[in-house]
């Protein structure tokens, strides 16, 4: 620990410590250029150095090491002369007349305003050059500012582990380039802006996606508002830069706070914003024309020219089965090239799946009176006339906690019913159910920051991380490079994948078989950590027995996997010393999900690898609050903090906390998402609030047909989605940025997220909609804002009691925060389970194949999932410009053995069909799908892959429908079979726009 | 380092697509690739084998193009960024196509007194090239200026391709070049 005197004040700083380090600590500013936070000292930039006594030259602060005993001097005549060089020398070749009087728009012109640094000497040599990124939607470049620095070099190689930067050329003609050849698609970039967040002149900037929205104004944001991204569950904090009522772009929240993302983003993060400002957004309430009051009674009664043109329920619009069968291939010309988007006006050809024109057309606009009376009086009908349980209600995964806790409230304390569920049955009930079973919990065990800085070996199973939740995806791949080894199973040949030590690539829907083998092994070789499974755990010897014929030898025959890697992988693991244990969709989407994940836990648990800092248990979540709506009871079966609504003494508790009588709330679990959307369900009137099943659930073309046939349905959106098109009433609601609230990421992190905006029109933030929605139901919300909402909250949720919005602020809380002293909790189970007597289950499960096998009529294996450029159904990122012009069109992942054997070439469009139905899309053939099997992105309304996933096998235990295996077809579609498909629209739809018909067909 | 992504990886956008006429050739197939994987063995990292293999893509294909460097990137776990940034720091490694003769005259300071200058005309005007850097027409010769080819005692020394010539005279440039097959 040396302690040395900096200007004059002494300071004691660790070992390791470099001088800047030790001025940091004191607050005293050294200027740095090439310098950043966590990123590689290259001491290049020699702004830094400053005088040590007794060394007869100036020593870089941020290169040289703290000593016992030094005398720094940091604004020392020959230091400031120094810096005053320096900065003379590369002004010499920037173009300096750019440079505001007095001002400055950057780091490096600070420095230049702060040394007083004459501006008016030139180089002879020319300005700097470098590939401009000319055409760029989101990140351009103009390299006559650039100064060398290299810190974007740095940040894509290190921060995000990608490498598309680096310099080349030498002396006077150094420069930066993207890639070998300047094309930033071959050099592997993903648009994250980890270079333009690092760059201290400009010279590489993000470019505004919004026409209106001109730099100069960017440059200076009237207000800077913290946020949280509204995408995945990594729950990265944003700076919103906000003028007036429009967010201008993205910023990074400084690398050395505490985030989750250190401050990084990805693509959807820094750009995927602008959908908040989409012209789509809906501005007043909607009521289906035909319903009308009359003597204090809503009654519908469609004119006979509506209801012969479209039905009870229609409109003009292609049922999405329809939609699937028109022809899309990929632009031919690349369109970063093509389109100059900084021009274009709001309405860009890209938005081609904007919410076309007619579908307004079965609507009028309403007040909210209007509206919310309307909704209120057919639910409280339908609830007093059909009973409580014919509604069902959607809550939403990209709501706040205070929305979900308010709705599932209404639900429950207003509607007398549990049928209330969200997204999360389609993606990790499967890991809860199991999680429950095995430890009676439902989030993961540990934290990011574990698996990035103290995990020995990470294992990951069905988790496209660096695509699906890219900044805990180079999280992972820092990891690595640290020295972790990384593990990845997953059927394709993902990012992850190619830099695994082992990838254990097997047939989709073999986890057990797999997982069972490696368990195995690892009790072959005696590498169980024998004491926690003696202290910690019940049902070993029924798991030893039931693994005991899984040898490897057999696994390799189920699984495809070679059985020396499965060894390998399970020898690794075991031996840890400490391993963490990550999961996402791949292992959950199965009609088997819950036992993928037990025998998952059942490895788990035999190596003890849970409850140590390093060790961590990790379901990665999907949604930004699918954790969250999951906590605050936004699931059929159980009130806040999964306190279960079965239980007589907890019914009690959140009766007298509503003030309602214990007999209204029901006794009995509700039921899930796959179980509403069914003829036999019984649910005839519906309130949907943030979500699109019309897209996201299984077998679509029959989801499409239940919402239809419906006798109420309200939908709360931002916009008029595939789903909301069918609605009676039409709410619309507030963006990410337009209200104040809570999201918890997927390590239990609580984080508030401030508004920013104000909703475009008429529309009201989500919680104001539903505090008065359960007023007018007869339910009191006595709420006056969100922080209101967070303290009943707490009060009603054991392991929330200690949150609170003042102790929010920052880095938010992990919980459990048992009270207001409480710092969170990083990892959880380091002493017991939070069990009746504090150990875990483990339970025994047995291999069984996927429920539909590929055969001679549909040989392929499909799989579904996400794409980094998109979000889900689409509603969000379609409608981000930059997001889209990525990815503009739908496209099915294909092997090129399989694409010649079939006669598919890259680009060419292509029909999948299933038992359920068919798509048409075009063919990316692609090195990382397997043979037999197909990929297919579940973003693409023109060609939902929901169409072609069953919904009528079900996981037993959690209810989830098997997204990942289907059997298919495929087969090249020629012009000829596609007209059919098209003579069928037009003549029903017309013609589209000219721009809109360049894009997709 | 270690982001390579395959040429064909067309996992995001449109990567890999057609930007060059024709599909790109790889250079390592076969004993080309056989004779890298055997100067891989030599090395600790795959890395410190980079510079031999932009060697062997400049003798198969005379230049080496964009392509290539993400070729050589993705075989030994580099970033094309990354070679290229090594290609460039190089004078010998070509970026553009050459002549089939590769003609290098040194005109440091010991040899421009002793009339390196004239080789350096002599050259330019028997081969056609016309100025430094170009190629003949007939795609036969490129000519450069090198500095100091390490033979100040017998100026003017030139090396064409991998032979090296020394006590070049303007005079002697019309019959070196009538020698060459």
């Amino acid at each position: 620990m040396p302690t040395l005197t900096i200007n004059g004040r002494e300071v004691t700083v660790p070992q390791g410590a470099t001088i800047l380090d030790a001025a940091r600590s004191l607050g005293v500013d050294v200027p740095t250029l090439c310098w950043y936070p966590q990123l590689p000292i290259v001491g290049n930039c020699r702004i830094c150095l400053v005088s040590v006594a007794g060394s007869p030259k100036l020593v870089p602060a941020c290169a040289t090491p703290a000593a016992d005993g030094q005398v720094v001097t940091t604004e020392s005549v020959a230091a400031v002369e120094n810096r005053r060089g320096v900065l003379s020398m590369l002004l010499e070749r920037y173009p300096v007349h750019d440079i505001p009087d007095g001002g400055s728009r950057n780091e490096f012109e600070a420095l230049v305003r702060r040394y007083n640094v004459p501006t008016t000497k030139r180089s002879p040599l020319p300005l700097r050059t470098g590939d401009e990124r000319a055409g760029d939607p989101l990140i351009q470049h103009d390299m006559s500012t650039c100064i060398l620095c290299t810190r974007c070099v740095r940040a894509c190689a290190d921060i995000q582990v990608v490498g598309v930067l680096d310099v080349a050329q030498r002396g006077e003609h150094a420069e930066i380039i993207v890639g070998a050849d300047g094309n930033p698609e071959h050099a592997g970039c993903t648009w994250c802006g980890e270079c333009v967040r690092v760059c201290p002149t400009g010279a590489i900037h993000d470019l505004i996606p919004l026409a209106k929205l001109k730099a100069e104004s960017a440059a200076q944001p009237e207000r800077t508002v913290r946020s949280v991204c509204p995408y995945c569950a990594v729950g990265c904090q944003i700076d919103l830069s906000v003028r007036g009522n429009d967010i201008q772009r993205v910023r990074s929240p400084w690398i050395e706070e505490t985030t989750p993302n250190i401050g990084s983003t990805c693509v959807k993060g820094r750009f995927g914003f602008d959908f908040a400002m989409h012209r789509d957004r809906l501005t007043k309430p909607l009521i289906r024309r035909g319903w009308v009051k009359r003597d204090g009674t809503w009654r519908f009664e469609p004119s006979p020219d509506d209801v012969a043109r479209w039905g009870r329920r229609g409109g003009p619009w292609r049922e999405i089965r329809e939609e699937a069968t028109t022809r899309k291939q990929r632009p031919k010309f690349n369109p970063l090239q093509s389109l100059r988007l900084a021009d274009a006006p709001l309405g860009d050809p890209r938005d081609r799946v904007a919410t076309p024109k007619e579908w307004y057309e079965p609507f009028r606009e309403a007040t909210w009176d209007e509206a919310l009376d309307l909704v209120a009086s057919q639910l409280v009908r339908l609830r007093d006339e059909r009973g409580p349980n014919s509604l069902a209600v959607f809550s939403s995964a990209k709501c706040t906690n205070e929305e979900n806790y308010v709705l599932q409230r209404l639900v429950r304390g207003g509607l007398w019913t549990n049928n209330i569920d969200h997204c999360t049955r389609l993606c990790h009930s499967s890991s809860v159910s199991a999680m429950q079973r095995a430890m009676n919990t439902s989030a993961a065990s540990g934290s990011m920051r574990e698996v990035e800085h103290e995990s020995d070996v990470i294992f990951i199973l069905g988790a496209n991380t660096t695509e699906s939740h890219p900044v805990f995806g180079a999280a992972i791949k820092r990891a690595q490079k640290r020295g972790a080894t990384l593990i990845v199973a997953d059927p394709r040949r993902i990012e992850l994948a190619q830099r695994a030590d082992i990838h254990l690539q097997m047939l989709p829907g073999t986890d057990v078989a797999l997982l069972n083998a490696m368990l195995h092994h690892v009790l072959e070789c005696g590498l169980e950590d024998k004491e926690f499974i003696r202290t910690r755990t019940h049902g070993f010897e029924a798991v030893r027995e039931a693994v005991a014929p899984y040898t490897p030898e057999r696994a390799e025959t189920i699984t495809g996997v070679p059985a020396h890697l499965i060894r390998e992988a399970a020898e690794r693991y075991a031996r840890g010393p400490k391993s963490s244990t990550l999961w996402a969709m791949g292992l959950t989407q199965h009609h088997t999900g819950t036992d993928i994940v037990t025998s998952l836990l059942n490895l788990l648990l035999c190596c003890g690898m849970i409850g140590r800092w390093g060790a961590a248990m990790m379901p990665i979540r999907g949604q930004n609050n699918v954790q969250g709506a999951s906590d605050m009871g936004a699931i059929p079966m159980s009130y806040t903090d999964y306190l279960p609504v079965t239980d007589p003494s907890v019914r009690r508790m959140y009766a007298e906390a509503w003030g309602v009588p214990e007999e209204r709330l029901s006794l009995t679990a509700g039921l899930k998402v796959t179980e509403i959307v069914k003829p036999e369900s019984g649910v005839v009137g519906m309130y949907i609030m943030g979500e699109n099943p019309i897209i996201s659930d299984p077998d679509v073309a029959h989801a499409e047909e239940w919402f239809r046939n419906l006798e109420f349905l309200a939908v709360q959106d931002l916009f008029l989605t595939e789903t909301a098109r069918y609605a009676d009433v039409v709410l619309p609601g507030s963006s990410f940025a337009e209200k104040t609230g809570t999201f918890v990421n997927t390590e239990r992190r609580i984080q508030l997220a401030h508004k920013a905006i104000d909703p475009p029109g008429e529309a009201r933030a989500d919680l104001d909609i539903l505090i008065e929605l359960s007023n007018r139901i007869g339910l009191p919300a006595p709420f006056a804002d969100a922080s209101a909402v967070m303290d009943e909250i707490a009060r009603v949720t054991p392991s929330w009691r200690g949150v609170s919005y003042a102790r929010l602020e920052g880095s938010g809380l992990q919980y459990p925060v048992p009270d207001a002293q409480s710092p969170g909790t990083f990892f959880l189970f380091d002493d017991e389970f939070p069990t009746a007597d504090g150990k875990a289950t483990l339970t025994p499960v047995e291999f069984m194949p996927p429920a539909e096998l590929p055969d001679a009529e549909y040989p392929f294996f499909m799989n579904t999932g996400r794409q980094l450029y998109h979000w889900h159904t689409g509603t969000m990122t379609r409608r981000a410009t930059g997001l889209d012009s990525r990815e503009p069109t739908p496209t099915v992942e294909i092997n090129a053995d399989d694409a010649r054997a079939l006669g598919i070439a890259d680009g060419d469009p292509v029909r999948i069909t299933s038992r359920r139905g068919s798509v048409v899309l075009s063919a990316r053939v692609s090195p990382r799908v397997a043979r037999s099997q197909v990929f297919l992105p579940m973003h693409y309304r023109e060609a939902a892959a929901n169409l072609l996933t069953r919904s009528d096998v079900l996981d037993p235990y959690a209810g989830i429908p098997e997204f990942k295996v289907s059997a298919v077809r495929i087969e090249p579609v020629t012009a000829e079979r596609v007209e059919e498909g098209n003579g069928k629209r037009s003549t029903a739809l017309g013609a589209r726009p000219a721009a809109a018909e360049s894009w997709s067909d | 380092m270690g982001g390579g992504h395959a040429p064909g990886d067309t996992s995001h956008g449109d990567r890999g697509h057609a930007h060059h006429d024709a599909p790109y050739e790889p250079v390592f197939v076969g004993a080309v690739k056989d004779e890298l994987t055997e100067i891989l063995g030599r090395y600790p990292t795959k890395m410190a084998a980079l510079l031999p293999a932009l060697w062997i893509v400049q003798r198969e294909r005379g230049w080496v193009s964009d392509s290539a460097m993400a070729e050589v990137a993705q075989l030994l776990d580099l970033t094309p960024a990354y070679v290229k940034g090594v290609v460039t720091f190089y004078t010998m490694y070509h970026q553009h196509p050459v002549g089939k003769y590769f003609v290098q005259v040194c005109t440091t300071s010991p040899c421009g007194a002793c009339g390196a200058e004239k080789v350096v005309e002599a050259f330019l005007k028997h081969t056609g090239c016309g100025e430094l850097g170009a190629t003949s027409p007939d795609g036969r010769y490129t000519v450069i200026e090198v500095e100091c080819l390490g033979a100040c005692g017998f100026a003017t020394p030139v090396m064409i391709n991998e032979e090296f010539i020394e006590s070049v005279t303007a005079d002697k440039v019309p019959e070196l070049l009538t020698q060459l097959p």
